[in-house]
């Protein structure tokens, strides 16, 4: 059962559904966890070829990557409140004021 | 038994994902997000990787999506205050339907590669000694810059937080 295709359907599940998530949702905190999500299914890709191919790499790259989502995280959470604060509202399309000018 | 639990976990992954896409409140979505990261922890264990599995469980359970659901209840969201999103599954078939052949491309690439026994193993694969000899040997200088970066980080959410204090007292003093 735990075979290279079943793994790899597991993954690019993950990370199909967290695209889906940036395309369809306008919740900005919803549109942030599908990018968390995209992050998580490419992380079990590469730990899962770190077993295949019996080498330690990609786990080290896997740890890269959860360290530059935390950082992620501190900022974008930072400026989500700030937008909240200020518009009172989580919706994607209110935050378009600097290209649209007139919609505000 | 092993192929049992990879098959429970994937469910909740997959599950977790999805109920993320579905729901309109963001506290059930953060919850299957929680519940996906965990299964996910769950299958690095499963993949001989017991330090990762840690490291996903503490920071990604742990510290992000904690940080989301306090920010979630901090911001106190109303029902109002969600978009209202009429297409949501219209969008989401769309997604689908642009996401499903590079799936397929994916998934036909890998089944060709050469089978191998992907189970658990005796040997210190993926423990934290040999994971820590690899990191500052081989990939000292991404390391490095790691710790630049998220010092970066912590300087520029202090920085987000900070400059609308200063804002709110300036026009204070010209008024």
């Amino acid at each position: 059962m735990i075979s290279l295709t079943s793994l790899a359907f597991v993954s690019m599940a993950l990370f199909t559904l967290g695209a889906i998530g940036v395309i369809s949702r306008k919740n900005i905190f919803v549109i942030y966890m599908s990018i968390e999500m995209m992050l998580n299914g490419i992380n079990l890709f590469l730990v899962t070829f770190a077993r295949y191919h019996f080498n330690m790499d990609p786990q080290i790259i896997t740890i890269m990557v959860i360290a530059i989502a935390a950082a992620e995280a501190a900022i974008f959470l930072s400026v989500i409140i700030l937008l909240f604060r200020s518009k009172k509202s989580l919706d994607t399309d209110i935050f378009t004021t600097l290209t649209q000018g007139e919609k505000s | 038994m092993v192929d049992l639990l990879f098959l429970g976990l994937s469910f909740l992954a997959i599950g977790g994902a999805l109920a993320m896409i579905v729901y309109k409140d963001p506290m059930y979505s953060a919850l299957g997000v929680l519940i996906s990261m965990l299964s996910v922890a769950g299958i690095f264990a499963l993949l001989n990787a017991s330090f990762l599995f840690m490291v996903q469980i503490i920071v990604y359970a742990g510290a992000i999506m904690t940080l989301i659901l306090f920010i979630l209840m901090f911001l106190n969201i109303k029902e109002e205050d969600l978009p209202n999103e009429p297409n949501k599954f219209k969008l989401i078939a769309l997604g689908a339907v642009i996401m499903i052949p590079l799936n397929f491309l994916v998934l036909k690439a890998v089944s060709k590669l050469p089978a191998k026994d992907l189970l658990l193993t005796n040997t210190d694969f993926g423990d934290i000694g040999p994971i820590g000899t690899v990191l500052y040997t081989d990939w000292l200088v991404a390391f490095e810059l790691i710790s630049i970066l998220l010092l970066i980080a912590l300087i520029g959410s202090i920085v987000l937080a900070k400059k609308r204090n200063k804002k709110v007292k300036n026009k204070g003093a010209v008024s």
